[in-house]
């Protein structure tokens, strides 16, 4: 399929986040439900209020309708995120995170700010996890060469960044390696 | 045609909201055919109707039921909806909201001729009802649903009489009626006793008689004396009640928001949101003078439990006025609690504006006239408000001043006359990206995009235009709803139907009048749509500062000019030229502009004692205001009662008064709007017309 130009160098942000949505997040249902089956597979059955595991889209969905209460990962804490951010700034290499929390933060964040307690300071803390690494990729693409870029930790956001860049300056590094062996 | 009781009056055997809108989801689910027109709103174009759709719109999107919202201007705007749902074959239900009370709907002019599994629901405000709306039952009475807010309980009597009117026949035709009977009762021996009162319209007389009642009062006859059958005094007491109740004019009960909100309360689906709504349906009946201040108190004790309830406030945060209230968070969107001014928009411009615009300042200090100005300036003087500081746009204000404000107001201005200043109403935040907003202030916003947003030439002021800001022109043009492009269409329009034949102006007309149910229809989205989003809706205060601007210039060159005509029972006041008569020519405008001369003249006009149907007579202060619409060459004529007292209310007998008066000069008018008291008259009759009224008024 044609795609404009812009997009067919990487995956945009959104689609990013409809691949994320289908990771299983556990919630609070208002309503019952049989199990159904769904093309990605069979949820339910819902019974409030034992909690239960279902994918992020049908998660976001019922909690607009309000029916449903989100239980946010136990990643997406003050605590967590707290410490993560000191080992961040501490280490010159990436701390682990889950592979796709910026999406997934962000779905919930949106949707279901008040099921998630002090979602100000998870906020901010996001947003200082994302500029420290940035940070850290920026350095790393300089030491970029011909054969291999290793920068381990990195998510699914940061890869889909830099992507367009390295792939094009790998080629060309490739070229400029070969060219002078065939002098 | 039944009414539901509201859920505190429920019981099992008499449903309620919850089960109305139950039914709805079950005929949604179960209809092999639905689709987007299987339900359908029909919204009157006011703000409390507004609300309402909103809220109800909400929760039939929470569960997934397909609906369409179509706004409806007026009765004969009604009538040509009707025609077209004829035709939709997956219809099955029908809502109406603040309008259809006082049809007869199961009449074959209205919703009579729909197929059977069509439900229609009506959620008004508007009083009084049809009687057979509420109380007429039978197969084909349940299909219209009235919800009702428990005044129906109250109307014990008015049942009674309607139902013996309807149900027994009269004295006069008994003698044949009796002999039909007995012709009939035999074929309806077998028919179902568990008393479904059918109406039929079977019977050689043509008299509504109920058959599957003709077997009980066929034998209540048989047995019967004089004693038991329906006196002539008994009949004409009967009359007369029901009478009286069509009669004492028109008010309103129970907003439609409110009803919705209960609704969502019974489901337990209440929010933030659906509760800011019903609060604007509220106060938009409060500021328009629709209930008067012991309803508004009464609801408003109400509202400010559920907003404790779903926002609840750290205990440290006591602000009670709005000024005061600051988000907590980027996300705050609560509502809360604080006292409100009577000035109007006053948070958005400068104080002496808004005590200048306000009318009931005006009326007390007389801000016509130079005297009464300087008398503002005098009591903001002792208040300790210097004269720039009162210049000032609001927010620009010292932060002490606005505190102090509410204090200084209590303290000073009874010197002036100006009491019951404040009235308790609430605030919505908005996280960081606006500031607080009142509640009365988001009703005069929505209200001015509903009357204005399109259509309409009007100038707004940019802020910090004033004493030569950067840009000396001080004004922009209001672009809401595209009307560019239709202003200048309009003016080729008129050109042109002035030099065309009479031939072309039916066309011309039909043109306009396609062109001007679209602009409106546009006004309604966009008031609906600022409903939900904060930045259109603040743009549109700048639009309602323009009005209320006009229509105080309007009311002071009225007053100056002494302009209004005292009539034996009424006063009237008819515009005929003017800068903004185009504006003035809306319904929704030239109301306010009544309203506003009712509260400017309250105190110095004695009021006129307007007898009822048995001369018991309160004082009020009637007006009758017409406004020339020189595009379509008739008057606009609206009619207001005033009452004496602020915060008080009358019923609104106009609506009578025009009809009859209509009938008896055979003026060519048409009634626009659901309003029976706003009428629409060609320009020749409007003399005959007033005198006439003047008649109708005297014979009461």
């Amino acid at each position: 399929m044609a795609l404009p130009q812009s997009l067919r160098t990487s995956v945009t942000p959104l689609e990013l986040e409809l691949i994320a949505s289908e990771q299983l997040v556990e919630i609070v249902p208002l309503i019952t439900m049989e199990k159904t089956a769904f093309i990605s597979g069979a949820y339910g059955p819902l019974r409030p209020p034992a909690k239960c595991r279902i994918p992020l889209w049908m998660a976001t969905n019922l909690k607009l309708k309000k029916k449903c209460h989100i239980v946010p990962p136990e990643w997406l804490s003050v605590d967590f995120l707290q410490e993560r951010l000191t080992r961040e700034t501490s280490r010159p290499e990436f701390s682990k995170l889950p592979f796709r929390f910026a999406e997934i933060a962000k779905v919930i964040l949106d949707v279901a700010s008040d099921d998630v307690q002090n979602a100000d300071k998870i906020k901010s803390l996001l947003k200082d996890l994302r500029e420290a690494r940035q940070a850290k990729s920026r350095d790393g693409l300089q030491k970029l060469d011909h054969s291999e870029l290793s920068l381990p930790n990195l998510c699914s956001m940061e890869i889909n960044e830099i992507r367009p860049f390295f792939i094009q300056s790998m080629g060309i590094l490739t070229q400029l390696v070969r060219e002078p062996s065939a002098e | 045609m039944v009414f539901l009781p509201p859920p505190h009056l429920a019981s099992a055997s008499r449903p309620a909201y919850a089960e109305a809108y139950a039914n709805i989801l079950v005929a949604h689910r179960r209809s092999p055919l639905t689709s987007a027109s299987s339900v359908i709103i029909l919204v009157a174009p006011d703000v409390d109707a507004l609300c309402a759709a909103k809220i109800l719109a909400e929760l039939l999107k929470q569960d997934d039921v397909m609906h369409r919202i179509i706004p409806v201007s007026g009765l004969a705007d009604l009538e040509r909806m009707k025609d077209e749902l004829v035709t939709y074959a997956e219809l099955h239900t029908l809502i109406l909201l603040n309008m259809g009370a006082i049809l007869d709907l199961s009449s074959e002019n209205w919703f009579g001729q729909f197929s059977m599994k069509l439900t229609v629901h009506i959620i008004d405000s508007n009083r009084p009802q049809n009687l057979a709306n509420m109380f007429a039952g039978g197969e084909n009475g349940e299909r219209f649903v009235v919800w009702d807010d428990g005044e129906a309980e109250n109307m014990g009597e008015e049942r009674k009489a309607w139902e013996a009117l309807t149900y027994e026949p009269e004295p006069d035709s008994d003698e044949d009626s009796e002999l039909d009977d007995q012709d009939e009762v035999q074929s309806n021996e077998d028919d179902d006793p568990d008393d479904g009162e059918e109406f039929s319209e079977r019977g050689p007389s043509g008299k509504r008689r109920s058959l599957g009642d003709g077997d009980r009062s066929q034998e209540k006859r048989r047995k019967l004396d004089d004693s038991t059958r329906l006196s002539r005094e008994q009949r004409d007491a009967y009359h007369e009640l029901i009478a009286k109740y069509y009669g004492s004019g028109s008010w309103y009960g129970q907003s439609a928001s409110a009803t919705m909100y209960i609704l969502a309360t019974v489901l337990e689906r209440v929010d933030c949101d659906f509760l800011w709504l019903a609060i604007l349906g509220l106060t938009f009946q409060y500021t328009t003078a629709r209930i008067s201040r012991d309803t508004y108190d009464k609801y408003h004790s109400i509202y400010y439990d559920e907003v404790f309830r779903l926002n609840p406030l750290p205990p440290d945060v006591a602000a009670n006025t709005t000024d005061a209230i600051t988000a907590m968070s980027p996300d705050d969107l609560s509502v809360r609690a604080a006292e409100e001014l009577r000035f109007m928009l006053f948070r958005h411009w400068t104080l002496y504006d808004a005590m200048y615009h306000s009318s009931y300042v005006a009326g007390k200090l007389g801000i016509w006239k130079e005297r009464g100005r300087k008398r503002l300036t005098g009591l903001l003087a002792k208040m300790g408000f210097s004269i720039p500081q009162t210049q000032q746009p609001y927010a620009h204000m010292d932060l002490d001043l606005k505190h102090q404000l509410r204090a200084k107001l209590d303290s000073i201005a009874p010197e002036y006359g100006l009491v019951e200043l404040t009235y308790p109403s609430f605030a919505r935040c908005f996280g960081y990206r606006a500031s607080p907003l009142s509640a009365a202030d988001a009703v005069e916003a929505v209200g001015a995009l509903l009357d204005v947003a399109g259509g309409i030439r009007m100038e707004v002021e940019v802020e910090g235009a004033r004493h030569g800001g950067e840009w000396f022109g001080g004004g922009r043009l209001w672009e809401g709803g595209r009307n560019g492009e239709e202003k200048r269409e309009k003016r080729i329009e008129v050109g042109s139907r002035q030099k065309d034949g009479d031939d072309d102006v039916d066309t011309d007309v039909n043109g306009e009048e396609r062109k001007e149910r679209t602009w409106w229809v546009k006004n309604f989205w966009a008031a609906y749509d600022a409903l939900s989003d904060i930045v259109p809706l603040r743009d549109a205060l700048s639009l309602a500062m323009s009005l209320h601007r006009a229509i105080i210039r309007q009311g002071t060159s009225i007053i100056d000019k002494q302009d209004i005509r005292t009539m034996r029972s009424h006063r009237v006041v008819v515009l005929s030229k003017g800068p903004d008569l185009a504006l003035f020519a809306h319904p929704g405008v030239l109301a306010r502009l009544g309203l506003w001369l009712v509260d400017a003249l309250r105190d110095r006009l004695p009021g006129t004692k307007i007898g009822g149907l048995k001369g018991r007579g309160k004082k009020s202060l009637p007006f009758v205001v017409a406004c020339l619409n020189e595009r379509t060459q008739t008057y606009v004529v609206v009619g207001i009662m005033g009452a004496l007292d602020f915060g008080d209310v009358r019923r609104n007998e106009f609506g009578l008064a025009f009809i009859e008066a209509k009938q008896r000069c055979n003026a060519r008018s048409r009634h626009s709007t659901f309003d029976a008291s706003v009428l629409e008259i060609e320009q020749e009759d409007l003399k005959l017309f007033l005198e006439t009224l003047c008649e109708v008024g005297e014979g009461y």
